[in-house]
């Protein structure tokens, strides 16, 4: 088998078990099972990928290969994995996976509708084709096709399986999405045309387009058409409104691909689309790109302090860590961006983790509420244990993943841009007021008397959290291997893609 | 010279299977089905003969020319005259009403587009205007019961008397100012040594009654009450058909003349007008066939945006988004005709709330239509958008394409409105109106189809650019 029909093999086969899902309406049991074969499967040939001669070594590695697909314009079905897409679709496959288990109790016949089960598991299966084929794409407008393919399960997800507002979370979350990535068509078919006037040859391949000669004039402005659409999903204040209503009112296994997944497509595409293609505009924007992160990390630690809805602290969270990956790939040196780009996993484990952990909560006492809660560590001891690892990595506890990518983007940002760093690193301080408060009345504090019947972890759930703990351990402890398979990509990166 | 028959028998066959289906109604009548088997069989022959390499091109008798370029045209609306056919044939049986009139007229209406698409002469060209729109006054008010029908057939009629005098005259203008009544050679008179006003005047006048008919911005009032009040199925084949009929036309006329610079100006306005417009109005809209008539409305926009871009590439974008668009269109059209209720078709966005879960493949062609007219993949609209967009950029009309893609934006809103109601909200009324029985197997059918056209053309256009390529080539 080539590496092509591989990749696609693990791109298309969620889109195949979705279609047969789909077709199958009438056997809702029967759906979550498919629905986790086909997950379990990607799982596998993901986790096979990393044995394959070189891909986990610090050398330069790279597979994929590509088909003509609309050749009248250039346009050709290429997918190239290189060490960091690698990275990125193990995350994705994981988190897939997981979150067909996290709905594995909570959408059911019953409560969903006869109807409803197999599109829940078909939007899911949907959602993880668009992310994998995100992190592969080689073509712009392959990408792009996967970019806008993504919205529409996720819309469905939210909008369907949410909370109470989830109709309005949705149609924010997409228009919100679609307005930058229409901005993002403008500026693809822009660098097409430019690349076509300088070079006689029209093309949308990533590979070829890279160090495009652009008009300086122009190069701005693409670069902005860019940056919306991918500023958008990371997200940067002051256009992450969104995220947090998204994330409240989203069920379980939607947040679990948004903050796990989601976020991570705006920040791949600012790093492997937006900075390479348009390397003089993105130098130009760096202040403005750090003096953003900065301040969304102040300002989502903050308001995070404020909140009382579990959800909705944790969303807010999100949007700190996101700015923090912002400023490692605005710095754009090595320790900077490959910290980014563990920060990145570190943030799809730690916040999917605890965003499973509200909801398991959710589904005990049916509220998400801090004022709710109180005592857990007597009554649910294993949860509680997994809760404070969680939130102990999210404030970056040194030994646990997320300190690694933090230490990392403080240290590369601090080269260049030492008041900024300085800024950031009080910011990350901050993150411990809320976290600890949160930790201190959810597992410490005096409760109302009724979380003390909360049942503990099921076997179901621990097996879900495991993987991720092992992740945030791992990762905090040994990340040597993490680090030396970034090191090749990274330095292409930096030499211009 | 002697007419070169076998070169329109596409035409002559519509023409033929029309007074069939009159004739098998007169003396026939107990043989209920024959006008829809005749109506079927006689497309799928028209489609047949107009296949490339059956016959030779050329002109026939000076009214229109047969080449790759109205071929490519008449295949295309042949072939949404089948899918319209049999999306309405279960309707029509249902309602008691697919009678002969009924197809025949269907019949004549898409003689008219196949001879608009490739008409080569004035007269060629008010001759198939006059044709369609005759038998769409007959096709909205067929069901003459129904008061909103005989409304909306009514207007359409109005309107259609209004466009029609508008191009008499415009015709009779240019003919007098340049001598001729062959579209290029009038056209051709006008750019050399300075035009003649009356031809000019021509001119404007024309493309006022087309305006009309293609509801551009400000001429679009009637088409959502005629969209409305007609019967789905019809307005399926009503907004797709007469639209790319049209388009054909305009192609042909706006190709290589060196006229197109007093008009630029004018069409700029007309594009985006047609584009901010239609989209903000359908905006505001609580029916879905109102909402879908002024996104058709907006679409002919983005289509005369690529138009106005000229040269091979804006002519082979309006190409295949006119393909896009005539599948995109009858979906959603059509995908309300297989859910409506028998007295009335479905409209309210209310009455939509959780159809998508009681008819998971009417409802799933109608969502994939909205996604589709979005620009959304994985269907032809996201494809079909590029083309456009890229044509427009290509030619330097950055402002009009960037009106485009803002425009495109507000769009999603409405369009998701719908689709919210199909599949994120519960149904009001737990007992929803019963549909009518009776057989839906064509319609069923015609929705598979229409649901992998729209798939290939966003997955796999490769084919369809490559002979839209040829055509060219050979224009």
């Amino acid at each position: 088998m080539n590496s092509l029909t591989l990749l696609s093999v693990i791109v298309f086969l969620p889109t195949l078990s979705a279609a047969l899902l789909l077709a199958m309406a009438k056997h809702g049991a029967f759906c979550r099972w498919l629905s986790l074969a086909a997950t379990g499967a990607v799982l596998l040939l993901v986790t096979a990928l990393f044995w394959l001669p070189g891909a986990a070594g610090p050398g330069p590695w790279s597979m994929g290969g590509s088909l003509p697909w609309m050749s009248r314009f250039g346009i050709e079905y290429r997918l190239s994995c290189d060490s960091i897409s690698l990275l990125l679709i193990l995350l994705t496959a994981l988190l897939s996976l997981l979150a067909v288990l996290v709905s594995w109790q909570s959408i059911r016949v019953g409560r969903a509708g006869r109807a409803g089960v197999h599109l829940f598991h078909a939007s899911l299966l949907l959602a993880e084709t668009a992310m994998l084929g995100i992190f592969l794409a080689g073509d712009l407008f392959l990408f792009y096709l996967f970019w806008e393919f993504q919205l529409l399960p996720i819309f469905l997800l939210i909008g369907r399986w949410g909370h109470e507002n989830r109709i309005r979370a949705a149609l924010k979350f997409l228009l919100f999405s679609i307005s930058g990535s229409l901005f993002m068509l403008a500026g693809l078919i822009g660098l097409y045309l430019a690349h076509g006037t300088a070079t006689g040859r029209h093309t949308l391949s990533l590979a070829a387009l890279l160090g495009t000669p652009l008009d300086p004039a122009v190069e701005p402005w693409l670069f902005a058409a860019f940056a919306i659409a991918f500023a958008v999903k990371i997200p940067l204040v002051p256009i992450h409104t969104w995220l947090p209503d998204a994330h409240t009112e989203a069920p379980k296994a939607g947040s679990v691909i948004l903050a796990g997944l989601l976020l991570k497509t705006g920040a791949y595409g600012l790093l492997r689309f937006a900075f390479p293609l348009f390397p003089a505009a993105a130098a130009g924007a760096t202040p403005l790109l750090l003096i953003l992160g900065v301040a969304g990390l102040g300002y989502s630690t903050w308001i995070a302090m404020a909140q009382k809805d579990m959800k909705r602290l944790v969303a807010y969270s999100s949007i700190g860590h996101m700015g923090l990956v912002v400023m490692g790939i605005a710095a754009w040196n090595s320790t900077a961006l490959t910290g980014a780009l563990v920060q990145m996993v570190n943030h799809g484990i730690t916040t999917a983790a605890l965003f499973i952990l509200v909801g398991m909560l959710d589904e005990r006492a049916g509220s998400r509420n801090l004022a709710d809660f109180g005592g857990l560590w007597r009554s649910m001891p294993v949860f509680s244990g997994f809760f404070l690892l969680f939130a102990l990595s999210s404030l970056g506890l040194p030994g646990l993943n997320n300190f690694i990518g933090e230490i990392m983007i403080l240290l590369g940002l601090f080269r260049t841009w030492p008041v900024l760093a300085t800024l950031a690193f009080g910011a990350t301080v901050l993150i411990l007021v809320y976290v600890l408060r949160l930790v201190q009345e959810l597992l410490f504090g005096p409760g109302p008397a009724a979380t003390g019947r909360f049942e503990d972890l099921t076997a179901r759930e621990i097996v879900i959290l495991l993987p991720l703990a092992a992740g945030t351990v791992g990762i905090g402890v040994y990340p040597l291997p993490l680090l030396r398979m970034l090191a090749e990509p990274v330095r292409l990166l930096l030499a211009g893609g | 010279m002697t007419p070169n028959l076998p070169i329109i028998l596409p035409q002559i066959i519509l023409a033929a299977g029309g007074i069939l289906a009159y004739g098998a109604g007169a003396f026939l009548p107990r043989k209920r089905g024959l006008p829809f088997t005749i109506a079927m069989l006689t497309v799928a022959a028209a489609l047949l003969a107009a296949l490339p390499g059956v016959r030779a091109a050329g002109e026939f008798a000076g009214l229109v020319d047969i080449s790759p370029f109205s071929r490519f045209y008449t295949i295309l609306l042949a072939l949404i005259t089948l899918l319209a056919l049999l999306f309405l044939h279960p309707y029509a049986r249902r309602r008691n009403f697919d009678h002969e009139v009924l197809y025949g007229t269907l019949l004549f209406g898409a003689l008219g587009m196949v001879v608009l698409a490739a008409a080569s002469n004035w007269l060629g060209f008010f001759l198939g205007f006059e044709l369609l729109s005759i038998s769409l006054y007959i096709l909205i008010a067929i069901r003459r019961e129904k008061e909103i029908s005989y409304e909306a057939g009514i207007k359409y009629f109005i309107m259609g008397a209004v466009a029609s005098s508008f191009l008499v005259f415009g015709i009779g203008l240019l003919y007098a100012g340049s001598g001729t009544l062959a579209i290029a050679a009038s056209l051709r008179s006008m750019n050399s040594a300075g035009a003649a006003p009356l031809a000019l005047a021509g001119l404007g006048l024309i493309l006022v009654g087309t305006g009309f008919k293609l509801s551009l911005v400000p001429f679009h009032l009637w088409a959502p009450d005629v969209y409305e009040g007609a019967p789905a199925p019809i307005t399926a084949f009503l907004a797709t058909g007469t639209k790319i009929a049209l388009f054909a036309f305009l192609l042909r006329l706006t190709r290589g003349q060196a006229i197109n610079e007093f008009l630029w100006p004018v069409l700029w306005a007309l594009a985006a007008l047609t584009m901010i417009a239609g989209n903000l109005t359908a905006l505001a809209q609580q029916r879905v066939k109102r909402l879908l008539a002024y996104s058709s409305v907006a679409h002919m926009g983005y289509l005369l945006m690529a138009l106005l871009a000229g040269g091979d590439h804006g002519l082979a974008a309006v190409m295949f988004y006119s393909v896009v668009y005539g599948l995109m269109d009858l979906a959603v059209f059509a995908a309300l005709g297989l859910m409506s209720p028998e007295d009335e078709d479905l409209n309210l966005l209310e009455e939509c709330r959780g159809l998508g879960y009681r008819h998971p493949l009417a409802a799933g062609l109608l969502a994939l239509g909205l996604l589709a007219l979005a620009g959304l993949p994985p269907t032809g609209g996201l494809v079909g958008k590029f083309l456009l967009f890229t044509a427009a950029f290509r030619a330097g009309f950055t402002g009009l394409a960037m009106i485009g893609i803002v425009t495109s934006i507000v769009s999603i809103y409405f369009y998701l409105k719908v689709i919210t109601a199909l599949y994120l909200q519960a149904p009001e009324a737990p007992e929803p109106r019963p549909l009518p029985g009776g057989p839906a197997g064509s319609g069923k059918l015609a929705a598979l189809l229409l649901i992998l056209g729209l798939l290939w053309l966003g997955l796999l256009p490769q084919g369809l650019l490559e002979a839209i390529d040829r055509v060219i080539v050979a224009l």
